[in-house]
């Protein structure tokens, strides 16, 4: 099953480096580029600590579905029609 | 004689700083980010001391009978600097590759790509010896082969299996990593 993460979007709006995200949560830059390429799943204990350094809750930044675009969320609802 | 020794020991001193390794020494301790050491996948140089072990081995397991006429010492001594020479590789791919760091300094993606590594490559090792060990008694009964041929034999293998454990773990970790684009 594909973890999807919002995790570069995050880090580009808070004008975060790889390497400092990597440094707060206490992993290697390269394992930040891996989870937002979607190469690899964090165990829950590294989930909850970029989170945690976010501020937001869990599944803002983690989904099994498909995020949709940002632009989509500012959508009034029955703009399209 | 006090000079003499001086002399020696800033010699050496400065040998030791032409190497780079106390400036390196000092920057990692300093923490500075910019010297950490990189790891790169190796993905095509462990291939050739896999290469060269293999086709040692499967040129000791059919032994040109035109070679015959080789004393046994020097057959044994030709291969054996031949081992050497493929086994010397061995440390550097390994140092080098994205497996060479301190384990501890590993965080949780760097240890399931070594755990990874590893299992794949004992996997390997045990089906290969496990079909192989028994084919080479079957070989060396059927064909009755003499003792230097049975060492030779025994040597090739011994070196592949060195040479596969050392370097099938960095070329596993090499394939499993894609490369990051720049930030």
């Amino acid at each position: 099953m594909n973890l999807y993460n919002r995790i570069s979007v995050f880090r580009a709006e808070r004008g975060l480096s790889r390497r400092q995200l990597a440094e707060a949560v206490g992993v290697n830059n390269q394992t930040i580029g891996y989870l937002e390429r979607g190469d690899y799943k964090p165990s829950l204990e590294l989930a909850m600590k970029i989170a945690r350094h976010f501020g937001v809750p869990i599944e803002m930044l983690f989904s099994f579905e498909r995020f949709e675009p940002i632009a989509m969320s500012f959508k009034q609802p029955g703009e399209d029609e | 004689m006090n000079m003499r020794r001086r002399s020696i020991l800033s010699i050496m001193d400065d040998a030791l700083r032409w190497t780079g390794m106390p400036a390196r020494v000092a920057a990692q301790m300093s923490g500075d980010s910019s010297f950490d050491r990189e790891h790169p996948p190796l993905r095509w140089i462990p291939i050739w001391p896999i290469a060269f072990s293999s086709a040692l081995f499967i040129f000791c397991l059919t032994w040109p009978p035109m070679l015959d006429g080789i004393s046994p010492a020097t057959r044994i001594g030709v291969m054996v600097s031949f081992m050497c020479s493929a086994v010397a590789m061995v440390p550097g791919i390994y140092m080098n590759g994205p497996l060479g760091k301190p384990s501890l300094e590993d965080d949780e993606r760097e240890a399931a790509l070594r755990k990874d590594s590893y299992l794949f490559c004992l996997w390997l090792l045990v089906v290969l010896n496990g079909v192989g060990q028994p084919l080479l008694l079957f070989m060396s009964h059927w064909q009755s082969w003499q003792i230097a041929h049975s060492v030779l034999v025994a040597g090739s293998t011994f070196n592949l299996n060195v040479t596969l454990l050392a370097c099938l773990p960095t070329l596993y970790a090499s394939w499993r990593l894609r490369q990051l684009p720049k930030e």
